[in-house]
């Protein structure tokens, strides 16, 4: 796994993963456990105004969308905080900036002591709440699919013409830069490419960009498929790319890194392991509402995989009951195999990779020494 | 718990006996399982194909609560691997983005 990247603020850890400093719940997974996981990611809705050609939400429509209203969206928070979650990253499967839930979900985890982060393509991010959210988050990155207007709104938006997508997020991204910059914010701003192999002209553009806003790094990963390859991604074409992607690494500078996630890229399609035990550790839940175990089953085609559905019932009565832990235990039995039955290189990969090799005796994970990275509460 | 013991273990493939069936022969199979072997399933689950390599696509008759649905499901995959082959695995077939903006892209979800 890839070290980590020296930032002015700490140690950024985007390429590998932090397990070392939760040892305690390693441990305690060891011995049979019914561990709460370290980390949550979600959605607090499934909608979005972008139209990303890379975007995995396409192939992750369950049986229905529930409404998720603000007290879902609180009492979920209230249920992480009890049974011990550390963090919870607004990612998943669609846009929680549209949400009505999004500001107070945010306030409310932080008041609880659970560390936020937020990915959004921030075309609805706008002042006044980009005010009323950055002091309270860890991290947000941005999705920036291009360096250059037209290639942007080609990729994420109607077509070339429809550049106003793109001055917009950048208007947004630069209020944001400046007001960490005014209040003195411990926020890490990034962007981030998910890259396809026919879009290897906006590597350069998209570093110069991630330069020129001034954020804290831009990075560049792998673009995920399902495992019936729905968006015919051409896992051997990335390759060709490695000479673009270490001049895009050499135009960090002190203020913003250009990082490549290189670990994912170089697997491509095929992980090394056979058993998924990675979301016990990193749990992920729909913006319908849906908590499967990973991303990668909130698909209808997966449902064997569906635990529950918090809008339902309390997120913690999911957790607790044996359905909860009888889709984890699936993960580990021979009756699945990671390599075959999920699409390519979910969210839990890192982590996966990790514990696999812990429990194969190969590399045995160990407790964390020295200083803590950046967001060590985000696996 | 979650067993760590299976971590090197080769996930079972179905049978040469499984894959000489006809696909009709091997939806008989699953459907003569279901009448016969689980109550609970049986009116709930429709078989949509039984697949030579040993994937068994099914419906839902009537929509289940994710609470519900999942332990069917696995229920049904257990007495599929118990009663005919421990190299079948259950499915559902799989739904396309709602989202009519993305659905601009063309994307169709494969089965």
């Amino acid at each position: 796994m890839s070290a980590a990247v020296q930032t002015r603020e700490g140690a950024l850890i985007l390429d590998s993963h932090k397990l070392s400093h939760h040892f305690d719940r390693v441990q305690a997974w060891e011995a049979g456990e019914r561990i709460a996981p370290v980390s949550v990611d979600m959605a607090l809705t499934r909608a979005c105004g972008a139209m990303c050609s890379f975007c995995y939400a396409m192939m992750q429509e369950s049986q229905a969308r529930s409404s998720i209203k603000t007290v879902h969206a609180l009492n979920l928070v209230d249920d992480f905080a009890t049974i011990g979650i550390r963090s919870v990253s607004l990612v998943s499967d669609g846009e929680s900036t549209l949400s009505k839930a999004y500001v107070p979900f945010i306030q409310h985890a932080a008041e609880l002591g659970i560390d936020v982060g937020n990915a959004t393509n921030a075309w609805e991010w706008e002042p006044e709440k980009i005010e009323q959210v950055l002091p309270h988050l860890t991290w947000v990155r941005f999705t920036v699919a291009a360096g250059r207007p037209e290639s942007y709104a080609q990729i994420m938006y109607k077509g070339p013409e429809h550049t106003e997508v793109f001055d917009r997020a950048i208007k947004h991204i630069k209020y944001a830069v400046d007001l960490k910059k005014r209040k003195g914010l411990k926020v890490t701003l990034g962007i981030q490419m998910v890259l396809m192999p026919q879009f290897k002209d906006e590597i350069i553009p998209f570093a110069q960009l991630g330069v020129d806003l001034g954020v804290d790094y831009a990075v560049i990963k792998h673009c995920s498929d399902d495992e019936q390859h729905t968006l015919g991604i051409d896992y051997g074409k990335y390759e060709e790319l490695y000479g673009l992607l270490t001049q895009a690494e050499a135009m960090s500078n002190e203020q913003t890194k250009v990082i490549v996630k290189w670990s994912k890229i170089r697997d491509g399609d095929k992980p090394p392991y056979k058993r998924f035990y990675g979301p016990a550790f990193l749990l992920q839940i729909s913006g319908s509402g849906l908590v499967a175990p990973s991303g990668m089953f909130f698909n209808a085609r997966h449902s064997k995989l569906h635990i529950g559905n918090y809008t339902e019932e309390r997120f913690i009565d999911i957790w607790k009951s044996d359905r909860y832990w009888r889709a984890m235990e699936y993960l580990a039995s021979p009756a699945f195999d990671a390599q075959t039955m999920m699409g390519t290189l979910p969210i839990q990969h890192y982590v996966s990779v990790a514990l696999d090799r812990h429990a194969k005796g190969i590399e045995r994970l160990q407790p964390a020494t020295g200083p803590k990275p950046l967001h060590a509460n985000f696996l | 718990m979650v067993n760590l013991r299976y971590a090197q273990t080769d996930t079972p493939l179905p049978s040469l006996e499984w894959r000489q069936l006809s696909d009709a022969e091997r939806r008989t199979r699953v459907i003569d399982v279901l009448r016969t072997g689980m109550a609970t399933v049986n009116g709930v689950v429709a078989i949509a194909a039984a697949k030579e390599d040993g994937q068994i696509i099914v419906n839902l008759v009537e929509p289940q609560s994710a609470s519900k649905r999942g332990q069917l499901l696995l229920d049904l995959e257990a007495l599929l691997k118990e009663a005919i082959d421990p190299g079948l695995a259950v499915w559902l077939d799989p739904l396309g983005d709602r989202n009519s903006l993305r659905n601009l892209r063309g994307i169709e979800v494969k089965a």
